[in-house]
């Protein structure tokens, strides 16, 4: 047999080959992500708790009444939109800034890729248990420079309400700057270096260069890459978790950490699954313009 | 179309086994014992080298005694413990023994999840221990749920030497009041130095543990669990003698009181608090990390005016109620309750035994550890308190009194403050 | 954008300051003052970890340390690895992340190929199924997926783990191989059918090798994710046997606060290794690995 036309677009095989090559795939995600999310999502109806044997019954939209009123909750979601556009802010710019300099021909280049990419490398765990060691106000470094430089140094970076918010923060950006950086770096060396350099002749200085042929051209992946990391940061759990555990007195309580807490320290199965459903449809409504932003960006 | 049909049947099928699959696994709650030779899942949270190694040996001394009845050990931590129960309690994968803490457990067997032990105990068991600790274990309709092991104190560590310099005698009996405890305090605040330093990071369960002390029981549990809050100065007197420490006296240091008790602990080793309030079981820690020529003792129990009563919160061995030999699991647990292996556990780990008799060993066992003996003491003065079996206190704890306190002891808000949050957060959690 | 150029079009990989600009000498050390700024900022951390793990019990608690150790105490390490069964901890992840990696690649390879060039609606279902999948936060699905797991009977054990960090994996997995199946010509594959190829002739000798530093790339990434993860692994294994490093890491904490840090600072820095070995290796790679499927996903 002769071989098979491989003429786009159109093959009458195609919808046959791809469930095909799709099937693989298809089973256990079905049996691990897609059932499982819609048994979440309707917990996220019923009185369903812990306890042996305990009857489950939907009950329409009460949890979501009952969620109207939990103030706590609301300043936990409060606290996660603090959180995710301050990390991915924060993190693009300094991830930007990075790029920029490691795309330039500097000495320490390979010492500074490298290391831009440990926290990468480590666990989240790690990553929590090393900060906490790192601010701890009595022995930890961070302090201790303070002192020798005559600034206050015994704040409590992670037991004040006040610091609490920020310091995660700070460690939020430490933790994701990789992903951010090497995705800006790529989009920054695809942007011709032609462009540059015609803009360069034409007089531009550094800043024009920069805003008019840089930016412009990275603007699909800061898009990708924001929307992206803030999803991420806004479901973010096992950090926080780890290093203050929503803490102290709720300052640092992220809906994701709100939501656990429900459901494994009171048994709250379905009113935790209700805030879990709450805080999808926030995230799509985000991902719908990331979308929106996106095929725009494309017919651009 | 074949598409939606797919569609369709899957999330029919959702729907159905989301109300099966959600009750769990095993429905079983026989109250009969599986006959023959069985092997039963005990997890220990022991993390001290010298405590596991002492589990290790009792687990393997019963098998050796024992061979119908196998006990595999597993090692759980205790960070992690109640989340891991959670978990395993509704996928019906649960340890048949499980080593827990009263006020964490008893949640648990307000769920229905634990087997009623009462009838397997043996009266050497049951007679040892006080019938308040007994108390912390037993539900509402008389089923004693657990076994209770070894229980913790909050008691002052103090610095020998720099009492010596500012010529505070040593005190000793039966309880140091409150009162001395703060002019005690007060006198060792100079040149720099804090009188006290106490790591109150976490303050409920200190509080909540010491109010007992000056009558502080905060609520008034009826025996289905509900229960009513009431904050009076019985309940406010601690937080109140706290404050006013550290400051109107300023002889607590108040940075020490947004950190945990272990970070609080080099500061004492390292002479800047004379003396340091925490878990009686930080005895350890101190032995371990003093460096040499550091002068410390324990001293006697704080007392308000109620006495030297504290909340008794032992370490607990339940068993499982979808175990499937439960009695036989009772059994290794009243084996495991026996005076000798818990004044063997209480030493590896530095906590009080239940146990009268465990205690009596103790302190014959530890004659040249002197610290041993007021430790010891404050094990005589422990109570079941009513937070302890009321509904809904985990979430208040976590999500009320916890912040109201922390903020309380970082001078945000004043006492008033503290007594409406605690009130009102308590009708507000449903 | 005006382009004025008159040569051909050359391939630079970066773009060099044009010569002659007074301010030059005036941004460079600036430059490598933030650099360096970068540099402490991102590395600091690790040294610090480092300098903890190599210190004595005595000297992490006096409440006035110096950041260098003052005896090199090795003791830590062979603590860690000995009392908290690390090596056996890194094994079991070793096993769950290789077995992951494999087998999402497997998997993915044939769907990514599918969604990228054949004309089928799963295109669109996909998409929406990658990108909600990002959305639900996994605390949501823990308790339904350790039901499912139990009564398939994979619970407690590295097999089921294997399963849940596939699915976890997959949909990023999918995206990245997407855009770089996307971004090989589809006239390379015409060209090699024309030539009288069959068609899985012109994907193993044309298409994979083109694929290589895509599937390098999105290994790479499953594997760091299924070493690093935390969650799944704290539901679904329970016997300390079968645990993967991070519980293991997380064990170190100890009851009521309890923290041996030495050990703690050791047992985080071998946790780290691995991964930060692979990383050095790939680096040069991941950077124009990730630019196509970045830019063109």
């Amino acid at each position: 047999m002769t071989a098979i036309p491989v003429r786009r677009p159109r093959r009458r095989g195609d919808g046959r080959d791809a469930w095909l090559l799709v099937l693989p795939a298809l089973v256990p995600v079905v049996l691990i992500s897609v059932y499982p999310l819609l048994q979440g999502i309707l917990l996220g109806f019923t009185d369903a708790r812990a306890g042996l044997n305990q009857a489950v019954t939907f009950n329409g939209v009460e949890n979501y009444t009952k969620l109207l009123g939990n103030d706590l909750f609301w300043s936990s979601f409060r606290i996660g939109l603090v959180w995710a556009f301050g990390v991915t802010i924060l993190q693009f710019l300094a991830s930007l800034g990075l790029a920029l300099l490691l795309n330039l021909d500097l000495r320490l280049r390979w010492l500074a890729r490298t290391l831009a990419l440990v926290p990468w490398a480590m666990p989240p765990v790690v990553i929590a248990i090393m900060w906490r060691m790192m601010l701890n106000p009595t022995y930890g470094p961070v302090n201790e420079a303070m002192r020798s430089l005559g600034l206050p140094g015994d704040i409590n970076w992670l037991g004040d309400f006040s610091t609490a918010l920020p310091a995660v923060i700070v460690v939020g950006v430490w933790a994701g700057m990789p992903q951010t950086t090497v995705t800006l770096l790529a989009g920054l060396q695809s942007v011709s270096a032609d462009l540059h350099e015609a803009a360069a002749i034409d007089g531009a200085g550094t800043w024009q260069r920069f805003w008019h042929v840089t930016l412009p051209g990275l603007r699909p992946v800061i898009f990708a890459i924001t929307s992206l990391d803030l999803i991420w940061n806004f479901n973010s759990f096992a950090l926080v978790f780890v290093l203050t555990a929503g803490g102290p007195g709720g300052k640092t309580m992220l809906p994701a950490l709100f939501a656990y807490n429900e459901a494994f320290k009171y048994g709250n199965f379905g009113y935790a699954a209700a805030m879990g459903n709450v805080m999808v449809v926030v995230i799509a409504a985000f991902l719908f313009f990331y979308l929106r932003g996106q095929a725009r960006s494309r017919e651009s | 179309m074949k598409r939606k049909a797919l569609l369709g049947i899957g999330a029919a099928a959702a729907l159905l086994l989301s109300g099966c699959a959600l009750n769990g696994g095993d429905s079983s709650n026989s109250t009969e014992s599986a006959t023959g030779p069985v092997t039963l899942t005990f997890q220990s949270l022991a993390y001290q080298d010298s405590t596991v190694a002492a589990v290790k040996d009792i687990v393997d001394t019963w098998n050796k005694k024992n061979p119908d009845i196998q006990i595999k050990l597993t090692q759980g931590t205790w960070d992690n413990v109640h989340d891991q129960l959670v978990t395993q309690f509704q996928g019906g994968t649960a340890p048949d023994i499980i080593h827990d803490e009263s006020s964490d457990i008893m949640g648990f067997a307000q769920q229905g999840y634990l087997a009623d032990i009462s009838k397997y105990l043996t009266s050497d068991v049951r007679n040892a221990v006080s019938k308040d600790v007994w108390d912390t274990v037993t539900t509402s309709d008389g089923k004693i749920v657990a076994a209770p092991t070894l229980l913790q104190t909050y008691v002052v560590f103090a610095n020998t030497d720099a009492l010596a310099v500012e010529g505070v005698t040593v005190p000793t009996g039966k309880e140091l009041s409150w009162d001395d405890f703060q002019d005690m305090a007060k006198k060792l605040t100079a040149g720099g130095k804090f009188g006290v330093g106490w790591g109150l990071k976490q303050p409920t369960a200190a509080v909540m543990n010491t109010a007992l002390g000056f009558d502080g029981t905060f609520f008034d549990t009826q025996d289905d669990g509900t229960a009513t809050i009431h904050v009076g100065d019985g309940e406010l007197a601690v937080p109140q003698r706290i404050h006013a420490m550290a400051f109107d006296d300023r002889s607590l240091d108040p940075v020490s009181l947004t950190q945990s008790g272990t970070d609080v602990l080099p500061g004492f080793l390292s002479g800047k608090y004379a003396m340091y309030v925490g878990g009686n079981f930080l005895a350890q820690q101190i032995t371990e990390s003093a460096g040499a020529g550091f002068a410390w003792t324990v001293l006697p129990p704080l007392a308000g005016s109620a006495g030297p009563v504290q909340a008794a919160n032992p370490q607990t061995m339940s068993v499982s109620a979808q175990s499937k030999a439960p009695e036989q699991a009772a059994k290794f647990i009243d084996y495991f309750s026996s005076a000798e292996n818990q004044a063997k556990l209480a030493e590896g780990d530095w906590l009080i035994p239940a146990s009268k008799p465990a205690r009596d060993a103790v302190a014959a066992q530890t004659k040249d550890t002197p610290v041993w003996k007021p430790m010891l003491t404050s094990g005589d003065g422990l109570a079941s308190a009513p937070f302890q079996k009321a509904k809904n206190y985990p979430q208040w704890k976590d999500q009320i009194a916890t912040p109201a306190l922390q903020q309380y002891f970082a001078n945000s808000i004043s006492l008033d403050d503290l007594r409406a949050q605690l009130t009102d957060g308590w009708s507000s959690i449903g | 954008m005006t382009q004025t150029l008159t040569r051909p079009r050359q391939v630079a990989p970066k773009f060099t300051e044009p010569p002659a600009r007074r301010a030059r000498t005036f941004t460079r050390p600036l430059q490598y003052l933030a650099l360096l700024g970068y540099v402490v900022f991102l590395g600091f951390p690790l040294l610090f970890l480092l300098s903890t793990s190599l210190k004595t019990p005595q000297e992490l608690q006096s409440a006035d340390p110096s950041f260098l150790p003052k005896h090199l105490n090795w003791a830590n390490f062979g603590d860690a690895v000995e009392k908290a069964d690390l090596a056996q901890a890194a094994g079991n992840s070793l096993l769950v992340a290789t077995l992951t990696t494999v087998v999402v690649t497997v998997i993915s390879l044939p769907a990514a190929y599918a969604l990228a060039r054949l004309r089928t609606r799963l295109r669109g279902i996909a998409t929406i199924w990658i990108l909600l999948s990002q959305v639900f936060p996994f605390i949501l699905i823990v308790i339904p997926v350790f039901l499912v797991l139990k009564q398939v009977g994979l619970v407690n054990n590295p097999l089921g783990l294997v399963l849940v960090y596939t699915v976890w994996c997959l949909p990023f997995a999918l995206w990245m191989l997407r855009g770089y199946v996307a971004a090989i010509p589809v006239d390379l594959e015409e060209a090699g059918a024309i030539d009288g190829a069959g068609r899985p002739r012109v994907l193993r000798s044309i298409v994979l090798p083109l694929l290589a530093p895509g599937l390098v790339a999105t290994s790479l990434f499953t594997f760091i994710s299924s070493w690093n993860e935390f969650f799944f692994a704290l539901v679904l294994i329970q016997d300390p046997g079968l645990r993967t490093l991070p519980l293991t890491l997380a064990r170190f904490f100890g009851a009521e606060g309890q923290v041996q840090l030495g050990q703690l600072a050791a047992a985080s820095l071998l946790a780290t290794i691995p991964s930060l070995v692979f990383f050095l290796i790939i680096q040069r790679r991941l950077t124009s690995g990730l630019m196509s499927g970045a830019v063109k996903g």
